[in-house]
Protein backbone atom coordinates (compact mmCIF):
# COMPACT_ATOMS: atom_id res chain seq x y z
CA UNK A 1 0.00 0.00 0.00
CA UNK A 2 2.56 2.55 0.84
CA UNK A 3 4.88 1.47 -2.37
CA UNK A 4 1.40 1.93 -4.57
CA UNK A 5 1.25 5.62 -2.55
CA UNK A 6 4.89 6.01 -3.19
CA UNK A 7 4.49 5.61 -6.77
CA UNK A 8 1.20 7.75 -7.12
CA UNK A 9 2.57 10.72 -7.72
CA UNK A 10 5.12 10.59 -10.05
CA UNK A 11 2.42 8.23 -12.16
CA UNK A 12 -0.25 11.00 -12.02
CA UNK A 13 2.35 13.97 -12.64
CA UNK A 14 2.90 11.81 -16.11
CA UNK A 15 -0.49 11.61 -16.53
CA UNK A 16 -1.13 15.16 -16.76
CA UNK A 17 2.04 16.37 -18.47
CA UNK A 18 0.76 13.19 -21.32
CA UNK A 19 -2.30 14.74 -21.28
CA UNK A 20 -1.50 18.66 -21.68
CA UNK A 21 0.98 17.03 -24.29
CA UNK A 22 -2.51 15.98 -25.75
CA UNK A 23 -3.76 19.10 -26.02
CA UNK A 24 -0.98 20.96 -27.70
CA UNK A 25 -1.08 18.25 -30.68
CA UNK A 26 -4.56 18.70 -31.37
CA UNK A 27 -4.89 20.44 -34.77
CA UNK A 28 -6.15 23.95 -35.42
CA UNK A 29 -9.18 23.41 -36.54
CA UNK A 30 -9.84 24.42 -40.05
CA UNK A 31 -12.03 27.76 -40.52
CA UNK A 32 -15.27 26.69 -40.31
CA UNK A 33 -14.78 23.12 -40.16
CA UNK A 34 -16.19 20.65 -37.20
CA UNK A 35 -13.43 18.16 -36.93
CA UNK A 36 -14.04 14.13 -37.39
CA UNK A 37 -12.17 13.96 -34.02
CA UNK A 38 -14.51 16.12 -31.96
CA UNK A 39 -17.48 14.23 -33.62
CA UNK A 40 -16.24 10.93 -32.71
CA UNK A 41 -14.70 12.22 -29.41
CA UNK A 42 -18.39 13.12 -28.54
CA UNK A 43 -19.90 9.80 -29.63
CA UNK A 44 -17.25 8.27 -27.34
CA UNK A 45 -17.90 10.53 -24.16
CA UNK A 46 -21.70 9.66 -24.77
CA UNK A 47 -21.36 5.94 -24.85
CA UNK A 48 -18.99 6.42 -21.70
CA UNK A 49 -21.44 8.08 -20.13
CA UNK A 50 -24.22 5.53 -20.82
CA UNK A 51 -21.99 2.82 -19.70
CA UNK A 52 -21.50 4.23 -16.32
CA UNK A 53 -24.45 4.91 -15.66
CA UNK A 54 -25.59 2.09 -16.56
CA UNK A 55 -23.48 0.43 -13.89
CA UNK A 56 -24.96 2.91 -11.30
CA UNK A 57 -28.22 1.08 -11.77
CA UNK A 58 -27.24 -1.98 -10.90
CA UNK A 59 -29.33 -3.16 -7.78
CA UNK A 60 -25.66 -4.70 -6.19
CA UNK A 61 -24.09 -1.55 -7.08
CA UNK A 62 -26.57 0.70 -5.82
CA UNK A 63 -27.06 -1.79 -2.24
CA UNK A 64 -23.19 -0.97 -1.99
CA UNK A 65 -23.27 2.20 -2.37
CA UNK A 66 -25.96 2.58 0.69
CA UNK A 67 -24.10 0.55 2.20
CA UNK A 68 -21.59 3.07 2.66
CA UNK A 69 -23.89 5.85 2.80
CA UNK A 70 -24.10 7.26 -0.67
CA UNK A 71 -27.69 7.32 -2.01
CA UNK A 72 -27.45 6.37 -5.65
CA UNK A 73 -28.69 9.42 -6.58
CA UNK A 74 -26.08 11.39 -5.49
CA UNK A 75 -23.48 9.50 -6.76
CA UNK A 76 -25.56 9.62 -10.45
CA UNK A 77 -25.16 13.62 -10.44
CA UNK A 78 -21.43 13.76 -8.87
CA UNK A 79 -20.94 11.34 -12.44
CA UNK A 80 -22.71 14.11 -14.45
CA UNK A 81 -20.57 17.03 -12.92
CA UNK A 82 -17.09 14.59 -14.11
CA UNK A 83 -15.45 15.85 -17.71
CA UNK A 84 -15.56 13.79 -20.52
CA UNK A 85 -12.08 12.88 -20.07
CA UNK A 86 -12.73 11.56 -16.19
CA UNK A 87 -15.79 9.60 -17.25
CA UNK A 88 -13.69 7.82 -20.27
CA UNK A 89 -10.94 6.96 -17.38
CA UNK A 90 -13.71 6.00 -15.29
CA UNK A 91 -15.24 3.39 -17.52
CA UNK A 92 -11.63 2.42 -18.82
CA UNK A 93 -10.66 0.98 -15.57
CA UNK A 94 -14.34 -0.89 -15.37
CA UNK A 95 -13.71 -2.63 -18.32
CA UNK A 96 -10.57 -3.40 -17.50
CA UNK A 97 -11.78 -5.29 -14.18
CA UNK A 98 -12.96 -9.18 -14.95
CA UNK A 99 -16.85 -9.53 -15.73
CA UNK A 100 -18.60 -10.55 -13.00
CA UNK A 101 -21.92 -12.62 -12.94
CA UNK A 102 -23.87 -13.07 -9.96
CA UNK A 103 -21.13 -15.55 -8.17
CA UNK A 104 -19.16 -14.53 -5.15
CA UNK A 105 -16.63 -13.07 -7.71
CA UNK A 106 -19.54 -10.87 -8.94
CA UNK A 107 -20.34 -9.41 -5.28
CA UNK A 108 -16.10 -8.10 -5.30
CA UNK A 109 -16.83 -6.75 -8.62
CA UNK A 110 -19.77 -4.52 -7.88
CA UNK A 111 -17.75 -3.52 -4.49
CA UNK A 112 -14.99 -2.68 -6.41
CA UNK A 113 -16.88 -0.64 -9.01
CA UNK A 114 -18.47 1.06 -6.13
CA UNK A 115 -15.45 2.10 -4.14
CA UNK A 116 -13.94 3.11 -7.14
CA UNK A 117 -16.25 4.99 -8.30
CA UNK A 118 -17.14 6.84 -4.85
CA UNK A 119 -13.18 7.24 -5.12
CA UNK A 120 -13.46 9.18 -8.49
CA UNK A 121 -16.24 11.15 -7.14
CA UNK A 122 -14.38 12.39 -3.43
CA UNK A 123 -16.28 10.29 -1.27
CA UNK A 124 -14.10 7.78 -0.26
CA UNK A 125 -9.77 7.87 -0.97
CA UNK A 126 -9.04 4.59 -0.95
CA UNK A 127 -7.03 3.89 -4.32
CA UNK A 128 -3.61 5.90 -4.61
CA UNK A 129 -3.79 6.30 -8.54
CA UNK A 130 -7.54 8.23 -8.20
CA UNK A 131 -6.81 12.09 -8.54
CA UNK A 132 -8.80 14.10 -6.24
CA UNK A 133 -10.30 17.21 -7.17
CA UNK A 134 -10.13 18.94 -3.49
CA UNK B 1 -13.74 11.26 2.87
CA UNK B 2 -16.92 9.17 3.54
CA UNK B 3 -17.55 9.00 7.69
CA UNK B 4 -19.01 5.72 8.09
CA UNK B 5 -16.21 3.41 6.51
CA UNK B 6 -13.81 0.93 8.19
CA UNK B 7 -10.42 3.08 9.49
CA UNK B 8 -7.93 3.13 7.03
CA UNK B 9 -5.28 0.25 7.75
CA UNK B 10 -8.66 -2.48 7.65
CA UNK B 11 -9.63 -0.48 4.36
CA UNK B 12 -6.20 -1.27 2.95
CA UNK B 13 -6.71 -4.73 4.35
CA UNK B 14 -10.14 -5.15 2.34
CA UNK B 15 -8.94 -3.47 -0.79
CA UNK B 16 -5.68 -5.41 -0.89
CA UNK B 17 -7.42 -8.92 -0.36
CA UNK B 18 -9.86 -7.77 -2.95
CA UNK B 19 -7.28 -6.88 -5.74
CA UNK B 20 -5.77 -10.18 -5.10
CA UNK B 21 -8.40 -12.24 -5.02
CA UNK B 22 -9.38 -10.55 -8.23
CA UNK B 23 -6.34 -11.50 -9.85
CA UNK B 24 -6.30 -14.61 -8.68
CA UNK B 25 -9.79 -15.63 -9.31
CA UNK B 26 -8.88 -15.35 -13.00
CA UNK B 27 -8.23 -18.16 -15.40
CA UNK B 28 -6.47 -18.66 -17.96
CA UNK B 29 -8.33 -18.17 -21.00
CA UNK B 30 -6.78 -21.08 -22.78
CA UNK B 31 -7.81 -23.30 -20.79
CA UNK B 32 -11.67 -22.77 -20.98
CA UNK B 33 -10.84 -22.19 -25.05
CA UNK B 34 -9.42 -25.59 -24.76
CA UNK B 35 -12.04 -27.26 -23.07
CA UNK B 36 -14.46 -27.46 -26.30
CA UNK B 37 -12.44 -29.12 -28.97
CA UNK B 38 -15.93 -29.30 -31.11
CA UNK B 39 -16.01 -25.55 -30.95
CA UNK B 40 -12.29 -25.26 -32.02
CA UNK B 41 -11.59 -23.41 -35.23
CA UNK B 42 -9.70 -24.71 -38.53
CA UNK B 43 -6.02 -24.49 -38.00
CA UNK B 44 -4.92 -21.74 -39.45
CA UNK B 45 -1.39 -20.14 -40.68
CA UNK B 46 -0.31 -16.95 -41.80
CA UNK B 47 2.89 -18.10 -43.57
CA UNK B 48 2.84 -15.10 -46.63
CA UNK B 49 3.65 -12.90 -43.22
CA UNK B 50 7.06 -11.83 -44.01
CA UNK B 51 10.16 -12.14 -41.44
CA UNK B 52 12.62 -9.60 -40.25
CA UNK B 53 15.03 -11.23 -37.53
CA UNK B 54 15.35 -9.14 -34.71
CA UNK B 55 18.60 -7.04 -33.91
CA UNK B 56 19.63 -6.69 -30.21
CA UNK B 57 16.58 -5.20 -28.43
CA UNK B 58 14.97 -4.29 -31.47
CA UNK B 59 11.57 -6.25 -31.53
CA UNK B 60 9.79 -3.16 -31.64
CA UNK B 61 11.17 -2.41 -35.04
CA UNK B 62 11.32 -5.87 -36.16
CA UNK B 63 7.63 -6.75 -35.35
CA UNK B 64 6.20 -3.68 -36.52
CA UNK B 65 7.82 -3.72 -40.03
CA UNK B 66 6.68 -7.36 -40.06
CA UNK B 67 2.72 -6.41 -39.78
CA UNK B 68 3.66 -3.45 -41.92
CA UNK B 69 4.64 -5.38 -44.64
CA UNK B 70 2.28 -7.47 -44.45
CA UNK B 71 -0.26 -4.57 -45.24
CA UNK B 72 1.41 -3.58 -47.90
CA UNK B 73 3.52 -0.55 -46.40
CA UNK B 74 7.27 -1.14 -47.70
CA UNK B 75 9.58 -0.50 -44.88
CA UNK B 76 12.64 -2.33 -43.19
CA UNK B 77 13.25 -2.21 -39.29
CA UNK B 78 16.34 -0.41 -39.88
CA UNK B 79 14.37 2.57 -41.23
CA UNK B 80 11.66 2.28 -38.29
CA UNK B 81 14.39 2.42 -35.45
CA UNK B 82 14.75 6.08 -35.32
CA UNK B 83 10.58 6.43 -35.20
CA UNK B 84 9.71 3.93 -32.20
CA UNK B 85 13.04 2.64 -30.72
CA UNK B 86 14.31 4.55 -27.74
CA UNK B 87 18.48 3.63 -27.13
CA UNK B 88 18.05 4.62 -23.57
CA UNK B 89 14.83 2.44 -22.43
CA UNK B 90 16.24 -0.51 -25.27
CA UNK B 91 13.01 -0.54 -26.14
CA UNK B 92 9.88 0.77 -27.86
CA UNK B 93 6.55 1.76 -26.40
CA UNK B 94 2.66 1.14 -27.67
CA UNK B 95 2.21 4.85 -28.78
CA UNK B 96 4.98 5.07 -30.56
CA UNK B 97 4.08 1.69 -32.26
CA UNK B 98 0.58 3.03 -33.21
CA UNK B 99 1.65 6.87 -34.31
CA UNK B 100 4.33 4.62 -36.81
CA UNK B 101 1.43 2.91 -37.92
CA UNK B 102 -0.41 6.04 -38.92
CA UNK B 103 2.61 7.91 -40.31
CA UNK B 104 2.62 4.72 -42.91
CA UNK B 105 -0.86 4.94 -43.75
CA UNK B 106 -1.80 2.27 -42.31
CA UNK B 107 -4.99 1.79 -39.18
CA UNK B 108 -3.31 0.83 -35.96
CA UNK B 109 -6.25 -0.93 -33.81
CA UNK B 110 -5.85 -1.83 -30.17
CA UNK B 111 -7.41 -5.53 -30.31
CA UNK B 112 -10.07 -6.21 -26.97
CA UNK B 113 -7.77 -8.19 -24.45
CA UNK B 114 -9.43 -11.84 -25.02
CA UNK B 115 -7.72 -14.85 -26.60
CA UNK B 116 -10.69 -15.29 -28.88
CA UNK B 117 -10.61 -12.15 -30.28
CA UNK B 118 -7.25 -12.31 -31.02
CA UNK B 119 -7.46 -16.09 -32.63
CA UNK B 120 -10.14 -14.30 -34.40
CA UNK B 121 -8.39 -11.87 -36.20
CA UNK B 122 -6.01 -14.44 -37.12
CA UNK B 123 -8.76 -16.19 -38.41
CA UNK B 124 -9.86 -13.60 -40.40
CA UNK B 125 -6.16 -13.35 -41.79
CA UNK B 126 -4.61 -10.31 -39.81
CA UNK B 127 -1.46 -10.99 -37.79
CA UNK B 128 -1.55 -9.67 -34.56
CA UNK B 129 1.22 -7.77 -32.70
CA UNK B 130 1.40 -8.51 -29.27
CA UNK B 131 3.56 -7.35 -26.55
CA UNK B 132 4.43 -10.23 -24.05
CA UNK B 133 6.67 -10.01 -20.59
CA UNK B 134 9.03 -13.08 -21.29
CA UNK B 135 10.28 -12.31 -17.60
CA UNK B 136 7.83 -12.01 -14.32
CA UNK B 137 5.47 -9.06 -12.89
CA UNK B 138 8.73 -8.03 -10.59
CA UNK B 139 11.74 -9.15 -13.47
CA UNK B 140 10.37 -7.98 -16.13
CA UNK B 141 11.62 -8.45 -19.82
CA UNK B 142 9.78 -7.07 -22.61
CA UNK B 143 8.85 -8.40 -25.55
CA UNK B 144 6.98 -7.25 -29.33
CA UNK B 145 5.96 -10.16 -31.73
CA UNK B 146 3.83 -11.34 -34.34
CA UNK B 147 1.13 -13.81 -33.83
CA UNK B 148 0.75 -15.43 -37.25
CA UNK B 149 -1.04 -19.20 -36.50
CA UNK B 150 -2.70 -21.61 -34.39
CA UNK B 151 -3.91 -25.05 -34.05
CA UNK B 152 -5.84 -25.40 -31.04
CA UNK B 153 -5.71 -29.52 -31.33
CA UNK B 154 -2.27 -29.36 -30.94
CA UNK B 155 -2.21 -26.51 -28.58
CA UNK B 156 -0.05 -24.51 -30.15
CA UNK B 157 -0.01 -20.99 -31.41
CA UNK B 158 2.70 -19.41 -33.63
CA UNK B 159 4.42 -16.61 -33.95
CA UNK B 160 7.29 -14.09 -35.49
CA UNK B 161 9.21 -13.51 -32.77
CA UNK B 162 12.93 -12.49 -32.29
CA UNK B 163 15.42 -14.12 -34.54
CA UNK B 164 12.44 -17.30 -34.92
CA UNK B 165 10.70 -17.00 -38.19
CA UNK B 166 8.21 -19.86 -36.53
CA UNK B 167 8.09 -19.58 -32.65
CA UNK B 168 5.42 -21.92 -31.26
CA UNK B 169 4.42 -21.96 -27.97
CA UNK B 170 1.53 -23.75 -26.12
CA UNK B 171 -1.84 -21.55 -25.53
CA UNK B 172 -1.16 -21.47 -21.90
CA UNK B 173 2.67 -20.07 -22.12
CA UNK B 174 2.11 -17.82 -24.33
CA UNK B 175 -0.92 -16.31 -22.68
CA UNK B 176 0.96 -16.30 -19.22
CA UNK B 177 3.68 -13.69 -21.07
CA UNK B 178 0.57 -12.00 -22.77
CA UNK B 179 -1.38 -11.13 -19.59
CA UNK B 180 1.72 -9.73 -18.07
CA UNK B 181 2.29 -7.70 -20.72
CA UNK B 182 -1.48 -6.85 -19.71
CA UNK B 183 -2.84 -8.47 -23.11
CA UNK B 184 -1.56 -5.90 -25.17
CA UNK B 185 -2.33 -6.57 -28.91
CA UNK B 186 -2.51 -4.27 -32.24
CA UNK B 187 -3.54 -4.85 -35.80
CA UNK B 188 -1.49 -2.51 -38.65
CA UNK B 189 -4.51 -2.93 -41.70
CA UNK B 190 -4.30 -1.90 -44.92
CA UNK B 191 -7.27 1.41 -44.86
CA UNK B 192 -9.51 -0.94 -47.08
CA UNK B 193 -10.05 -3.87 -44.39
CA UNK B 194 -11.56 -3.57 -41.18
CA UNK B 195 -10.63 -5.95 -37.89
CA UNK B 196 -12.70 -9.04 -37.45
CA UNK B 197 -13.94 -7.92 -34.26
CA UNK B 198 -14.00 -3.90 -34.99
CA UNK B 199 -16.11 -1.62 -32.99
CA UNK B 200 -17.69 1.23 -34.45
CA UNK B 201 -16.08 4.60 -32.37
CA UNK B 202 -13.11 2.95 -31.48
CA UNK B 203 -12.97 2.16 -34.78
CA UNK B 204 -13.32 5.61 -36.20
CA UNK B 205 -10.84 7.09 -33.39
CA UNK B 206 -8.33 4.93 -34.75
CA UNK B 207 -8.72 6.51 -37.97
CA UNK B 208 -9.40 9.99 -37.10
CA UNK B 209 -5.25 9.42 -36.16
CA UNK B 210 -4.88 9.49 -39.97
CA UNK B 211 -6.20 12.58 -40.68
CA UNK B 212 -3.84 13.79 -37.98
CA UNK B 213 -1.06 12.75 -39.76
CA UNK B 214 -2.47 14.12 -42.73
CA UNK B 215 -3.31 10.59 -44.96
CA UNK B 216 -6.50 11.94 -46.08
CA UNK B 217 -7.01 9.67 -49.35
CA UNK B 218 -6.24 6.54 -46.70
CA UNK B 219 -9.17 8.07 -43.94
CA UNK B 220 -11.45 8.51 -46.77
CA UNK B 221 -10.75 4.80 -47.75
CA UNK B 222 -11.09 3.67 -44.57
CA UNK B 223 -14.83 5.41 -43.54
CA UNK B 224 -15.55 4.08 -46.61
CA UNK B 225 -15.29 0.87 -45.18
CA UNK B 226 -16.25 1.35 -41.66
CA UNK B 227 -19.54 2.70 -43.86
CA UNK B 228 -19.72 -0.60 -45.42
CA UNK B 229 -20.25 -2.25 -42.29
CA UNK B 230 -22.47 0.34 -40.19
CA UNK B 231 -24.25 2.17 -42.86
CA UNK B 232 -25.90 4.39 -40.32
CA UNK B 233 -22.32 5.78 -38.80
CA UNK B 234 -23.16 9.28 -38.76
CA UNK B 235 -19.43 9.84 -37.50
CA UNK B 236 -18.01 7.83 -40.28
CA UNK B 237 -20.04 9.27 -43.36
CA UNK B 238 -18.41 13.16 -41.73
CA UNK B 239 -15.38 11.56 -42.13
CA UNK B 240 -15.59 10.75 -45.93
CA UNK B 241 -16.99 14.58 -46.12
CA UNK B 242 -14.41 15.93 -43.79
CA UNK B 243 -11.33 13.86 -45.97
CA UNK B 244 -12.86 14.54 -49.14
CA UNK B 245 -12.73 18.56 -48.17
CA UNK B 246 -9.47 18.06 -46.91
CA UNK B 247 -8.46 16.83 -50.59
CA UNK B 248 -10.16 19.70 -51.85
CA UNK B 249 -13.16 17.74 -53.23
CA UNK B 250 -16.19 20.52 -51.93
CA UNK B 251 -18.62 18.53 -54.33
CA UNK B 252 -17.49 15.15 -52.85
CA UNK B 253 -17.25 17.08 -49.41
CA UNK B 254 -21.07 18.31 -49.98
CA UNK B 255 -22.61 15.33 -50.90
CA UNK B 256 -21.88 13.70 -47.44
CA UNK B 257 -22.93 16.44 -45.56
CA UNK B 258 -26.21 16.69 -47.57
CA UNK B 259 -26.54 13.35 -47.16
CA UNK B 260 -26.61 13.17 -43.48
CA UNK B 261 -28.81 16.29 -43.28
CA UNK B 262 -31.52 14.21 -44.39
CA UNK B 263 -30.86 11.46 -42.72
CA UNK B 264 -30.00 12.63 -39.22
CA UNK B 265 -31.51 16.16 -39.78
CA UNK B 266 -30.59 16.92 -35.60
CA UNK B 267 -27.43 17.03 -36.07
CA UNK B 268 -26.04 20.23 -36.40
CA UNK B 269 -22.15 19.44 -37.28
CA UNK B 270 -23.35 17.99 -40.44
CA UNK B 271 -25.09 21.91 -41.54
CA UNK B 272 -22.45 23.82 -40.34
CA UNK B 273 -20.00 21.72 -42.38
CA UNK B 274 -22.47 21.87 -45.06
CA UNK B 275 -22.77 25.33 -44.82
CA UNK B 276 -18.71 26.23 -45.15
CA UNK B 277 -18.50 23.59 -48.44
CA UNK B 278 -21.20 25.65 -49.95
CA UNK B 279 -20.42 29.12 -49.43
CA UNK B 280 -16.65 28.44 -50.52
CA UNK B 281 -18.47 27.07 -53.76
CA UNK B 282 -20.19 30.13 -54.00
CA UNK B 283 -23.64 29.45 -53.11
CA UNK B 284 -23.91 31.91 -50.35
CA UNK B 285 -27.86 31.76 -49.82
CA UNK B 286 -27.87 28.12 -49.21
CA UNK B 287 -24.90 28.15 -47.19
CA UNK B 288 -26.78 30.69 -45.20
CA UNK B 289 -29.81 28.84 -44.75
CA UNK B 290 -27.71 25.67 -43.70
CA UNK B 291 -25.89 27.95 -41.14
CA UNK B 292 -28.59 29.33 -39.47
CA UNK B 293 -30.15 25.45 -38.98
CA UNK B 294 -27.13 24.66 -37.58
CA UNK B 295 -27.06 27.65 -35.43
CA UNK B 296 -30.33 26.96 -34.11
CA UNK B 297 -30.28 22.87 -33.21
CA UNK B 298 -27.19 24.65 -30.89
CA UNK B 299 -25.25 22.70 -28.72
CA UNK B 300 -21.72 22.33 -27.67
CA UNK B 301 -20.32 23.56 -30.97
CA UNK B 302 -22.72 26.68 -31.31
CA UNK B 303 -19.89 29.39 -30.51
CA UNK B 304 -18.54 27.53 -34.27
CA UNK B 305 -21.76 27.64 -35.84
CA UNK B 306 -21.89 31.23 -35.28
CA UNK B 307 -18.50 32.17 -36.32
CA UNK B 308 -19.50 30.24 -39.82
CA UNK B 309 -22.96 31.93 -40.02
CA UNK B 310 -20.77 35.32 -39.52
CA UNK B 311 -18.47 33.94 -42.13
CA UNK B 312 -21.39 33.84 -44.63
CA UNK B 313 -23.19 36.83 -44.11
CA UNK B 314 -19.91 39.01 -44.39
CA UNK B 315 -19.70 37.19 -48.03
CA UNK B 316 -23.21 37.88 -48.50
CA UNK B 317 -22.64 41.93 -47.26
CA UNK B 318 -19.99 42.49 -49.78
CA UNK B 319 -20.50 40.54 -53.19
CA UNK B 320 -18.01 42.62 -54.90
CA UNK B 321 -14.86 41.89 -53.37
CA UNK B 322 -15.35 38.08 -54.24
Amino acid sequence: MEKLRRIAKPVSHFVIVAFLWLGVQLPAAQAGIVGTEAIVNSAQAEQDRQHVAALLERVDVQEQLKAYGVSPEQAKSRVDSLTDAEVHTLAGKIDRLPAGGDSALGILFAVFIVLLITDILGLTSIFPFVKHRR
Amino acid sequence: MFRQGPPGSLRAVFLASTVLILAACAPLQSDRLLKSPQAFPPPVELTGTPFFPQEDFQCGPAALATALNWAGAKVTPEELVPQVYLPERHGSLQTELLAATRRHGRVPYVIEPRMETLLAEVEAGHPVLVLQNLGLSWFTRWHYAVVIGFDLARNEIILRSGRNERHVMSLQSFERTWQRGNHWAMLALPPNRLPASAEETPYLQAVTGLERAQHWQEAKIAYEAALSRWPDSVPARMGVGNSLYAMKDLPGAERAYRYITLSTPSFAPAFNNLAQVLAEQGQLKPAEQAARRAVSLGGPLEATYQETLQQVLDKLAAPAKR
